[in-house]
């Protein structure tokens, strides 16, 4: 690992403050289990590392009209936490899903957002659920919804100097779904991950399909949420529904997954989903 | 009894609590770190190379250029160099080495060393490399094909005429990683008469001492070799790489010791693999239910050059051979030369290639028989006391009772059809809970066949060992053997431990120090239970005449009726007895006084196959085994959960049947990887998963329920009645998921790892 300067900020402004100094050569770092990848690999050699966890703001689980969760929760809160599994038993599954216990005590939300992996488990779900993301940067708070906040794979909106301090989530009225699709149990990466989230049933009067892995960013499969909303809910559209998501899927190749299959799965898992909201489990 | 107790491994708590010293841990005053800097190209003319500015950057001490090379090739192949001059042939080639002050100062150091290359048309197809118009990998070789093995017995043409069913196919498998929880280590150090001591996780230290005197152009004994505790090792260390020499040269030119420690990526990328083979395989049978014949060609990459990878074709040959009993046999294998990865020893050594294609081509046969795969099996297996057309001769064999052992488990013919049904099994229903129809189930049987007595591929396949007894009591065993996690030290201190009448905890094991103990060829072919074993206990037994000897004076006794027991020694059907320690200071505190110091040294009663016909028996016994699994199958995602894997081993005799589930269970952990999940995935010559996250281990929460079943045979010339198990557990695996994966979906499966992907592309082609 190349040296590097470290800061360890108490205040959003002390951390815009150093963040601006540095330029782009400054990283956050939260739980490091990304970011100390990268550096470990010589794949990222920042000149600064900006310890994030000493600021209050950035904390926090609050639930009343909303759910907002502080940058830095850990996977492990959000799987664990009573409100989350009551109100949002989805994402409490998806966070289940992730690595392992270890992993997930040190994981934050806002890094698994921040590092912008196409695989990133919370944010098909997240988006599903119409987050939003609260941000911070050296004109004041901007708020972004997570379904734009991602641009590319690594990247999001976030501009030199700016931070994510939380994300807001909205009263759930309907229910919601996370699957995950990886060879191994635990301790994996998704192949494809699928985030739903829907209201009223037959007819659906609101639906969100979320697909990740399977795109350079989280794609909506917006075609399919239409082939399901209004009407009578039945097999056959929710077949038809899973393989327009899988033909609006823009998979590559790569050594997780073929195109093919990646679309397969797409299929399988989106009609699983759909079925499942159906079927109340 | 001492022998059949379940005793934890003896070095499990420093390990469990950080206490264990690796070479990673140690630090040598004045120890410089060493990085290795690889090739960009897989095949390549160096042009040049400058290293001017690297030796300018504050803190490098030594930099190694081919110019530094001795003049002598090393390896199997006598084929490699330390550093690469004038070509490169693989991604893992050695250009350049650096020793700094710190680890970080070298990596520096290797960005600012400027190499150009010519590009070579690469080959990494091994059809390829075979045709006569493929570029030569080594010019000075006439050829890509490094070598060709024939064998044969019977008369196949005989065989086939004799079938009532042929069955055949085509097998596709892949690069395998160690993946040893230790990445590979080396600290290379030279005293002021210029001797070499290499600390080093090598499991050949007495063959790696001629090797490294070679590859470094010095003798043989001013190499000593010091063995670090080794965290894993599955038969890296079974040979000679260049980072060994690497690191003893930058030693020598620094004038300090040098260590150069693995990175994970580099672990993937520059130790050796188990190799990728294709095979084509055929096999007959009778309506009896009598096998005919088998046949099997298999196309073997050895990489850019040559390792053990090129030897594994002795082993396929012998599951093809002599796995059930065959009449007519044929195998050959070619090795051939790409620029790829060098392919090297890894626990089962041919034996997980051999044993998936033969017993899914015996599961075949049951099929095209329509009779029962366990009666199929039972028809045709092995039996003890015969020997083998291939002239192995089977002494204790348990085949049999293996086979029928699992089958008991499986009740076979009840579940075996009911697909989808929720048997007992760790799977909960949540897992299930969609699309129940859309899950199958199915169950598959494999057996094994292993040496367990040995393997004569050195001219020597012996151990020594000597059996100290001190003024206090204490035991000490040295042993040629090696320590790899295995458990052996424990295995071997329980053998002295019952002979000396002693307390296990009450025996140091010595095994670390090629300047200290005797000879050993290496830890392989899961041999030390059986060969140091027996080392250990003639070197037990002449400590046991010497205390005898002496005791017998103290207690007025005959020798004859002395026992050991309790630390002491007592006169037989009597309370008369002189403690140990008392007898060996009275042995010693005398005019002409002698220490207790038992010695032995075994080699067994085993030949070296004839070079042509490839015969020979090569061990002094034969382990078997069989599994059967039992595996959930999800046919729209093709994603296999195994959910159970029992697994019954002919182990001779279970010195300590906790060390023996450790093995059959952690043998089962890589048979399971190597079935479902992993596979280095090798594109042109380039790792493209040199990392845990896509190089997939089975984890904890993947594997199954696991059974291990004990069949004692009482080996005759075994320890105590033991012969080997350090491969078994995991040979027959994948062949029996295989089977269970057509037993609930009616597919064959033929590449592996057999992923999501490839489980649903087959069920994709099958329903065309
Ligand atoms: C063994 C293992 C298993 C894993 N399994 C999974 C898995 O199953 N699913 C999955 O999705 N991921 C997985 N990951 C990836 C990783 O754990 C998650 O993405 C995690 O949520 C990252 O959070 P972190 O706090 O560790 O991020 P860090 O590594 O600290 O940061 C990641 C990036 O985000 C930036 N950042 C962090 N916080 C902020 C902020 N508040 N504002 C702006 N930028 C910020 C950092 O600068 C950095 O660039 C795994 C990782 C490991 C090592």
């Amino acid at each position: 690992m190349k040296p590097f300067d470290y800061f360890s900020p108490k205040t959003l402004s002390e951390a815009s403050e150093v963040l601006s100094k540095y330029n782009d050569d400054a990283r956050m770092i939260a739980g490091g289990t990304d970011l100390l990848l990268k550096m470990k690999a010589g794949r990222l050699a920042p000149k600064a590392i900006i310890n994030i966890k000493r600021i209050p703001d950035l904390r926090g689980l609050t639930f009343n009209s909303h759910l907002t969760l502080g940058a830095l929760t850990t996977l492990e809160e959000i799987k664990q936490s009573p409100i989350i599994r009551q109100y949002y038993p989805a994402l409490s599954s998806a966070a289940a899903t992730m690595a392992s216990v270890q992993i997930r005590n040190l994981a934050t939300v806002g890094g698994n957002m921040c590092n912008a992996a196409p695989s990133a488990d919370l944010a098909p779900i997240l988006i599903a659920l119409n987050a939003t993301a609260v941000i911070n940067g050296a004109k004041g708070e901007r708020r972004v919804l997570l379904e734009e906040f991602f641009t590319a794979p690594g990247k999001s909106v976030l501009g030199v100097g700016e931070l994510l301090i939380s994300l807001e989530v909205p009263k759930q009225e309907g229910k919601s779904i996370y699957l995950k699709h990886s060879p191994r149990e635990h301790m994996d990466i998704a192949v494809v991950g699928v985030g739903i989230a829907c209201r009223g049933f037959n007819p659906l009067t609101q639906v969100r399909i979320i697909l990740g892995a399977v795109a350079p960013i989280p794609l909506r499969a917006k075609k399919a949420e239409e082939e399901v909303m209004g009407g009578s809910l039945t097999k056959e559209r929710i077949e038809r529904a899973a393989k327009i998501a899988a033909e609006e899927a823009r998979p590559i190749d790569d050594v997780r997954g073929s195109v093919w299959y990646r679309r397969k799965i797409v299929e399988v898992m989106v009609k699983r989903g759909l079925t499942g909201l159906v079927n109340g489990n | 009894m001492v022998i059949g107790q379940r005793i934890p491994k003896l070095d499990a708590p420093d390990k469990a609590t950080g206490r264990t010293v690796y070479g990673h841990d140690v630090k040598l005053p004045g120890m410089l770190h060493g990085r290795i800097l690889y090739s960009q190209y897989a095949s390549a003319k160096i042009k040049r190379v400058d290293v001017s500015r690297a030796l300018k950057l504050p803190g490098v001490k030594a930099i190694l250029t081919a110019a530094d090379n001795p003049p002598t090739k090393f390896g199997y192949g006598k084929d490699n160099t330390p550093i690469k001059g004038d070509v490169v042939r693989s991604f893992r080639d050695e250009v350049a080495a650096v020793a700094a002050v710190d680890a970080d100062t070298a990596a520096e150091a290797l960005d600012l060393i400027e190499i150009e290359y010519e590009p070579l048309t690469p080959l990494f197809d091994v059809r390829q490399a075979m045709k006569d118009s493929a570029p030569l990998i080594h010019p000075e070789r006439k050829s890509n094909l490094f070598q060709k093995y024939k064998y044969s017995h019977g008369d196949i043409v005989e065989g086939e005429r004799e079938s009532d069913v042929v069955v055949e196919a085509d097998f596709e498998l892949p690069y395998v990683a160690h993946a040893a929880m230790e990445t590979s280590v080396v600290i290379a150090s030279f005293d002021h008469r210029d001797h070499l001591t290499l600390y080093s996780t090598t499991q050949i230290p007495f063959l790696l001492q001629r090797d490294l005197a070679e590859a470094l152009g010095i003798e043989g004994n001013d190499i000593r070799i010091i063995q670090t505790a080794i965290g894993g090792a599955f038969g890296r260390g079974l040979d000679i790489y260049p980072y060994e020499p690497i690191a003893a040269l930058l030693a020598r030119k620094a004038g300090k010791p040098v260590r150069i420690s693995f990175s994970r990526h580099e672990e993937f990328l520059a130790a050796p693999m188990r190799q990728p083979a294709l095979i084509h395989a055929r096999a007959g049978a009778k309506r009896d239910g009598k096998i005919t014949f088998r046949d099997a060609y298999a196309l073997l990459d050895v990489g850019a050059y040559i390792s053990w990878g090129s030897v594994t074709p002795l082993v396929m040959m012998e599951t093809t051979a002599s796995l059930y009993r065959v009449p007519h046999v044929k195998f050959e294998a070619d090795c051939v030369y790409t620029n790829n990865l060098i392919t090297g020893a890894v626990r089962g050594y041919g034996n997980p290639q051999s044993t998936f294609y033969t017993e899914t081509l015996m599961e075949r046969l049951a099929v095209a028989l329509n009779m029962d795969p366990v009666d199929f099996r039972l028809r045709n297996a092995n039996i003890p006391n015969e020997e083998m057309p291939q002239g192995l001769i089977i002494t204790s064999c348990g085949l049999k009772e293996c086979i029928e052992a699992v089958a008991a488990r499986a009740d076979v013919g009840s579940q075996r059809s009911e697909v989808g049904s929720q048997k007992d099994s760790r799977i909960s229903n949540q897992k299930s809970e969609i699309n129940n129809q859309k899950l199958k189930r199915g169950i598959g049987f494999a057996s094994t066949l292993n040496v367990g007595g040995g393997a004569r591929i050195y001219k020597s396949d012996g151990c020594g060992a000597t059996v100290k007894v001190d003024d206090f009591g204490h035991v000490s065993l040295i042993t040629g053997s090696t320590e790899i996690g295995q458990g052996s030290e424990t295995i071997l201190a329980q053998i002295v431990a019952e002979v000396l009448g002693v307390k296990v905890e009450d025996i140091n094991v010595l095994n670390s120090d090629t300047d200290v103990k005797p000879w050993d060829v290496g830890v392989h072919a899961s041999r030390t239970t059986f060969i140091a074993g027996n080392a250990a206990h003639i070197a037990a037994m002449d400590a046991r005449k010497q205390l005898f000897e002496t005791a017998s004076e103290l207690l007025k006794a005959e020798p004859e009726s002395l026992v050991t027991r309790d630390g002491k020694i007592f006169v037989n059907d009597s309370d008369r007895s002189a403690d140990l320690a008392k007898v060996a200071r009275s042995r010693h505190y005398r005019e002409g006084g002698k220490v207790i110091l038992g010695e032995g040294w075994y080699d067994p009663p085993t030949k070296m196959v004839d070079k042509d016909t490839y015969k020979g028996n090569i061990s002094a016994t034969y382990g078997f085994g069989t599994q059967m699994a039992e595996v959930e199958v999800d046919t729209e995602t093709g994603k296999v959960r195994v959910l159970r894997l029992v697994c019954a081993n002919d182990v001779g005799r279970a010195i300590n049947p906790m060390a023996v589930e450790g093995q059959i269970e952690g043998g089962a952990q890589m048979g399971l990887g190597y079935a479902l999940t992993e596979e280095l995935i090798v594109k042109e010559g380039r790792v493209m998963n040199p990392d845990f996250l896509d190089y997939r281990l089975f984890t904890s929460a993947d594997m199954p329920q696991i059974e291990s079943i004990i069949i004692e045979t009482d080996d005759p010339q075994g320890p105590f009645g033991a012969k080997g198990v350090g491969e078994m557990g995991g040979t027959p695996t994948a062949a029996a998921i295989a089977n269970a994966i057509h037993d609930a979906t009616g597919v064959w499966l033929t590449q592996l790892p057999m992923t999501p992907e490839r489980v649903l592309r087959a069920l994709e082609e099958a329903k065309k």
